[in-house]
């Protein structure tokens, strides 16, 4: 019998090379899911058939590629993590614990994010930030609105997946979830057409990881109130929260006190940006 | 060469008000050691615990010299780990293979032409080497627990823990099986747990038997079934004297018994006689406390 013990390496090295590879598997897998594949072609044939019909505001179109990459993509993640649960007695004694599993889950992430930029170039190849349909903005901020329902919620989607995948054992968390974010949005965004100068429901519908900033009437394209930077970085707060949480799960020690700390700050500027982005940018609808 | 070896001291594992295993001190030195117990005696706990899997609520482990409850200690023990548990799902969609070389990932086998080799090399051990591209699922029970053994034979591990690696395993494979345990038994600390007392006749050198938690009995197999000696006979009727009688084949009783009559068919005893002989004799109940595995 041959033995073919693996050779002695540094620790720190060990675990990057681990670590690299278990990412690349996992993104293979996630590519792979039904999910993401069904996420990308829908994305890919909506923008591409989209091309031949009428936007009078930006909002009507751009939460395609957030609802796809972002709700499926959240879906799919979370079935990747949950995947490896029944082998988890095999799983969990080999040396690549379970934050640096669950790292390797996160950088998953990066492959929706590189389709959400994709189709953020697409979207503002199809729609230039110099049109109407973006209402009041301006073009710095169009981008700022185009990046945080498109981009954004494509990384922070899978991201939420893999937190809930660690903490939840009920299989279909992820579609329950999905369908209260989007009850929320729906919600907020109605409180918002009832009551547009309001600041507490412009608070109120920015408190989601996604948001409607335009809506189209007869009178013309209205801009909301709200930041579309503060909201970003509320979105990238909400991103690092996820991450922060699905860490938590299996961590020890340094490790588990450092995450604990670093989810306080990430849950302080959380709130400082969802206050900002509610109070910043206009003080109340504007109509153009 | 540092000589693998496993210590447990006075090793105690409660969950909740009910006590798995209690005062269990064991060395464990290179070689196969069988552990035997009925249902709910504390084997899957013990293995539990020297996987790192579990740890002890009293007590002290120490495998390979280091302290599974330290985290950077247990890291450099799973890498020198193999464990086989007595139950696992396997994930959907995935062939052996693939398992098999996920596993390898995870015990940070990063180069893909040394891993596959190495998943190769361990599914032909265990007698998979035509069924690697098959998926999991597809799989009989026997096949599975091959697969399952074949992920902790990854790397011919210093500490191998095996609960009940031949259950469902069919006799060929079961014979496959010893040879290759034997063999890494050579330099390896090999434990099995086991319901199968010939495995452990035809492979162990040392049996653990454990009862509610205890250890019952902890030394050579030999000794074990020469306790039996002069205590097996057969008899046309199940003899009341006996501890344990059963119908053979032959359509005679077989009685395994401390208190022998004068005149009886004496035979030789095996090793599941004698440990049946030394289940014969436990009280019937722990009066205060239960006991799960």
């Amino acid at each position: 019998m041959t033995t073919t013990l693996a050779p002695a390496r540094p620790e720190a090295a060990a675990a990057r090379a681990t670590f690299a590879a278990l990412a690349a598997r996992e993104m293979r897998r996630f590519v792979l899911n039904p999910l993401f594949l069904a996420a990308a072609g829908l994305t890919a044939y909506l923008l591409w058939s989209g091309q031949r019909s009428t936007v009078t505001e930006i909002d009507s179109v751009d939460a395609i590629a957030a609802t796809l990459f972002g709700g499926l993509g959240m879906m799919a993640a979370f079935w990747l993590t949950r995947s490896m649960r029944a082998s988890e007695p095999v799983v969990g004694v080999t040396p690549t614990t379970l934050p640096a599993r669950t790292a390797a889950l996160c950088a998953v992430a990066i492959v929706p994010f590189g389709c959400g930029c994709l189709a953020l170039l697409w979207f503002v190849h199809l729609y230039p930030v110099s049109e109407p349909v973006y209402g009041a903005f301006s073009p710095p901020a169009r981008i700022a609105v185009l990046v945080g329902q498109i981009v954004v919620p494509a990384l922070g989607g899978p991201l939420l997946g893999v937190a809930l995948g660690r903490w939840v054992r009920f299989p279909g968390a992820a579609l329950v979830l999905f369908l209260l974010l989007s009850g929320w949005i729906n919600l907020v965004t109605w409180l918002t057409l009832v009551h547009p100068d309001s600041a507490p429901v412009a608070v109120l519908r920015l408190f989601a990881p996604f948001a409607l900033f335009t809506l189209h009437s007869d009178a013309g394209v209205t801009a909301w109130r709200g930041s579309p930077w503060f909201f970003l970085g509320w979105q990238l707060a909400l991103c690092a929260i996820a991450v922060l949480v699905a860490l938590l799960r299996g961590a020890e020690g340094r490790t588990r006190s450092r995450i604990i700390r670093a989810l306080g700050i990430a849950l302080a500027a959380a709130a400082i940006m969802l206050v900002l982005a509610g109070t910043g940018g206009f003080t109340h609808a504007v109509t153009t | 060469m540092v000589t693998a070896s496993i210590s447990l001291r006075g090793v105690g594992r409660r969950f909740g008000a009910t006590r798995a295993l209690a005062g269990v001190d064991l060395d464990l030195e290179p070689g196969v050691t069988g552990l035997l117990g009925p249902n709910g005696a504390g084997k899957t706990t013990l293995l539990r615990l020297l996987a790192t899997a579990l740890p002890p609520t009293q007590g002290q482990v120490r495998v390979l010299g280091l302290n599974p409850e330290v985290p950077a200690d247990r890291t450099s023990i799973r890498r020198q780990l193999g464990y086989q548990p007595q139950e696992i799902g396997f994930p959907r969609g995935f062939t052996a293979f693939a398992f098999v070389d996920y596993i390898a990932l995870l015990k940070e086998w990063t180069q893909p032409a040394a891993r596959h080799a190495e998943v190769r090399r361990v599914l032909n051990l265990v007698g998979l080497s035509g069924l690697g591209a098959k998926r999991i699922r597809a799989m009989s029970g026997g096949q599975r627990r091959r697969v399952a053994l074949a992920q902790a034979l990854l790397g011919s591990p210093p500490v191998l823990i095996l609960d009940e690696p031949t259950t469902g395993v069919d006799p060929e494979q079961r014979v496959t099986l010893r040879t290759v345990l034997a063999e890494i038994a050579r330099t390896s600390v090999v434990v099995l747990s086991t319901h199968q007392t010939e495995d452990v006749a035809a492979l162990c050198e040392r049996v653990i038997v454990l009862d509610r938690g205890r250890v019952r009995y902890d030394g050579p197999v030999t000794d074990l079934t020469g306790q039996a000696a002069g205590r097996v006979w057969l008899a046309d009727e199940p003899d009341p004297a006996a501890s344990v009688s059963w119908r053979t084949g032959t359509g005679r009783y077989r009685n395994v018994g401390a208190h022998v009559r004068d005149g009886v068919e004496h035979v030789e005893p095996s090793l599941e006689d004698a440990y049946l002989l030394l289940r014969g004799g436990s009280p019937e109940h722990e009066p205060t406390e239960e006991v799960a595995s």
